[in-house]
């Protein structure tokens, strides 16, 4: 199965500009992992040392929230993954 | 469908007089409250070119519909002026719980307007309002003021004061609440022209709802939704703190006067370092989230100093414009700023363009009463916080603001003043969220960043579309969606941290609270935001304001952004002119930035037309 990964500005810089990925995965947590095996530098701002995803990352998946299922979250050929940062600024 | 009146209280503070005055169904239609109540009686009332700090401007204190309410996060309340910093319309907000006391007292808003011959407050109650000598408070900071309007009218009562600073007329003055502040745009020096030290309202919770049964079950609703959202679990735990290690990955982070979009070593300015200081935390009104973080210093030279936030503003303020790392001396200033009353984002602003002059010989030690005014010299930051609050030496000048120090000096400083419109730049760096540059070059109130925030170029926000945030003129429409739809929000003055978790039940909660059926139609309330930015628009354009007006600082359209390593280096504001014809058209507007006839009677502003096309003719000349 293939999902369309919508990557955010914040993540960006480690994945060379590149605004969206494809990559294979029967979950959102496999989808992430494929998607961090192509770019590496994206880890660390989507996980945290003990795998689990960062506390101020929330995924969606076609728009709808995962919270709380999250990475075990099942996502089907065509599916958008979106990565928002939720930390609130002002 | 109507079903409860709703009111505000005219105080005249010159003679003295005072009445409830009902605000007409047509109004409440148009513009359904808060910002927009404010506008709205602000444009039909006030004279143009009315000297912000004379006897003739006017303060309206305005709460929301839902203010008071069980509904979450949506108790803020603002004050809106003439602003005596930039000249164009103030709309200042601020937190904690006066504004749900507003409409305990039964009001609406408070429209203040005279002056008194000597130091006054306000003392309301759900029955009576007087004014009184504030002869024992004038001199006096925030936290006197409040503890001893309490202490004589007892603990059920909420202030609204100004500091020092309001007293002294800092342009950029502060009204303070608890430690919550309407700061921008200087509203407190409005209130200090006016001898108007504080409003204290004492009274009991009483609402009345149109709708209370089906009110109760939306905010019932509201507040599952909030909790089962883990944006909001977040937001509840660290508050704002975190922002600075986002927009300093992002390039985003103003640093030494906005020359860097990066503090070298913002990883000391982070949340997780300010958790290390925390002891407390505060909620506004019926608020779950709690979101004001209290943080106290416990070793070095700011030992004992303490304060509710500082939030990711202040943070950035006292950090990033003189390029300071030491974060309990930001802690220090944002006490000091709360205390005596002024802006903290003004103030760190305009410090910073201070350490700018400093830097290039166009001020010396011999103007800064012996201070060197070195990047990272946090102890001389501090103490220009107090100097400017009582306008001591050279406070005196930096009390004025960056646009008027700059047209003071001279010498190419107005280059580097950072500010649009008069009003001090905010946290982030327009060159490299170029959608909330532009909206700090054609809001209304100058360079804010509440007045259009873009979600979509600091978080990855995907709603109204993605943006590339480098973009210009092709994300316009961004701009004026973010525009109406804070002003959308701001009617209801619901937080703007919280607006995401509850979204479906926003429309629905103002329409139970205030009988106007129509809200919860679709686009009514972005139609009402939309009328609100056009009506603010007419105000300035009455005040002078235009085309011109609409623009960045030199910097930011001309020098590059240099980034230390994120993304955004090189990244200037190129297109400046391009995009304000592509805003204006999409806004209606005439390529001078006037609104046309047409948008005006289509919002129903007709009553505007005829001062437009006045100003229009002036602007073609």
């Amino acid at each position: 199965m293939t999902v369309r990964i919508e990557i955010p500005p914040l993540l960006r810089h480690h994945t060379n500009g590149v605004t969206t990925a494809e990559v294979g995965g029967s979950t959102v947590g496999d989808s992430l992992n494929n998607f961090v095996r192509q770019y590496p530098g994206t880890k660390k701002r989507l996980f945290g040392k003990n795998g689990k995803l960062l506390r101020y990352v929330e995924i969606y998946v076609n728009g709808e929230t995962t919270y709380p299922e999250e990475l075990a979250r099942p996502v089907k050929d065509g599916d958008e993954i979106s990565i928002v940062y939720l930390i609130s600024g002002g | 469908m109507k079903g409860i009146t709703r009111k505000f209280l005219r105080i005249n503070l010159s003679t003295g007089k005072m009445g409830e005055e009902a605000i007409p169904e047509q109004v409440e239609t148009d513009f359904v409250g808060g910002r927009g109540f404010g506008i709205y009686y602000l444009y039909r009332e006030l004279a143009p070119e009315t000297d912000p700090l004379g006897e003739q401007n006017k303060m309206i204190f305005v709460a929301g519909p839902l203010a008071g309410t069980t509904a979450q996060a949506v108790s803020r309340w603002m004050v809106c002026t003439r602003s005596p910093l930039t000249g164009a319309f103030a709309r200042s907000v601020a937190g904690a719980d006066f504004g749900a006391w507003i409409k305990f007292a039964g009001y609406e808003f408070i429209l203040v307007e005279g002056k008194a011959d000597r130091p006054v407050y306000i003392h309301l109650t759900r029955d009576t309002c007087r004014i009184e000598s504030a002869d024992e408070l004038w001199g006096k900071d925030t936290v006197f003021t409040q503890e001893w309007l309490t202490r004589r009218h007892g603990l059920n009562t909420r202030v609204a004061c100004i500091g020092p600073g309001g007293e002294n007329l800092v342009k950029y003055a502060a009204i303070v609440t608890h430690r919550r502040t309407a700061s921008r745009c200087g509203v407190g020096a409005v209130m200090g022209s006016k001898n108007l030290k504080a409003i204290a309202i004492n009274a009991e919770r009483n609402l009345q709802l149109y709708d209370p049964e089906g009110f109760k079950q939306l905010a019932k609703q509201q507040i599952q939704s909030m909790m089962a959202s883990k944006a909001f679990q977040y937001h509840k735990e660290m508050g704002t703190t975190n922002n600075p290690e986002n927009t300093s990955e992002l390039g985003i982070f103003p640093t030494r006067n906005s020359r860097y979009g990066r503090l070298e070593d913002y990883e000391k300015i982070t949340g997780d370092e300010y958790l290390k200081h925390r002891i407390g935390e505060f909620g506004c009104y019926s608020c779950a989230a709690r979101c004001g973080k209290i943080h106290r210093v416990t070793t070095g030279p700011y030992v004992g100093a303490q304060s509710e936030g500082p939030e990711y503003e202040t943070i950035w303020a006292f950090s990033g414009p003189i390029e300071n790392s030491y974060l309990e001396s930001t802690i220090a200033a944002d006490q000091l700023c709360d205390d005596l009353g002024i802006d903290t984002i003004s103030t760190g602003n305009t410090i910073g363009f201070a350490y700018e002059l400093y830097e290039k010989g166009l001020i010396t030690k011999k103007d800064t009463d012996g201070l060197e005014l070195t990047y990272g010299n946090h102890k001389a930051m501090v103490e220009l916080v107090k100097k400017i609050a009582r306008r001591e030496g050279i406070g005196d000048l930096l009390a004025e603001g960056t646009m008027r120090v700059a047209a003071k000096i001279g010498r190419g400083s107005e280059a580097f003043a950072i500010n649009a419109k008069g009003l001090e730049l905010p946290a982030y760096e327009p060159r490299g969220a170029k959608s909330l540059g532009y909206n700090y070059a054609t809001s209304n109130i100058g360079g804010s960043h509440g007045y259009g925030y873009a979600p979509q170029e600091v978080f990855g926000a995907a709603y109204p579309r993605r943006v590339d945030r480098f973009a210009e003129e092709e994300n316009a429409d961004i701009v004026i969606f973010n525009q109406n739809n804070a002003a959308a929000g701001e009617v209801g003055i619901a937080c703007s941290f919280s607006r995401g978790w509850f979204p479906q039940v926003y429309d629905k909660l103002l329409a139970a609270a205030t009988g106007i059926d129509r809200i919860t139609e679709r686009g009514y309330l972005m139609r009402v935001g939309e009328r609100i930015v056009n009506l603010e628009r007419a105000f300035i354009v009455r005040e002078g304001f235009g085309r011109k007006q609409d623009t960045l600082p030199q910097r930011m359209l001309s020098e590059p952004l240099h980034t230390r390593g994120a993304p955004g280096e090189g990244q200037m504001m190129r297109n400046l002119d391009k995009f304000l014809d592509r805003y204006y058209e999409l806004r209606g507007w005439t390529p001078a930035g006037i609104p046309s006839a047409e948008k005006l009677n289509e919002l129903g502003l007709g009553y505007a037309v005829k001062d437009m096309a006045r100003y229009q003719k002036v602007k073609a000349a």
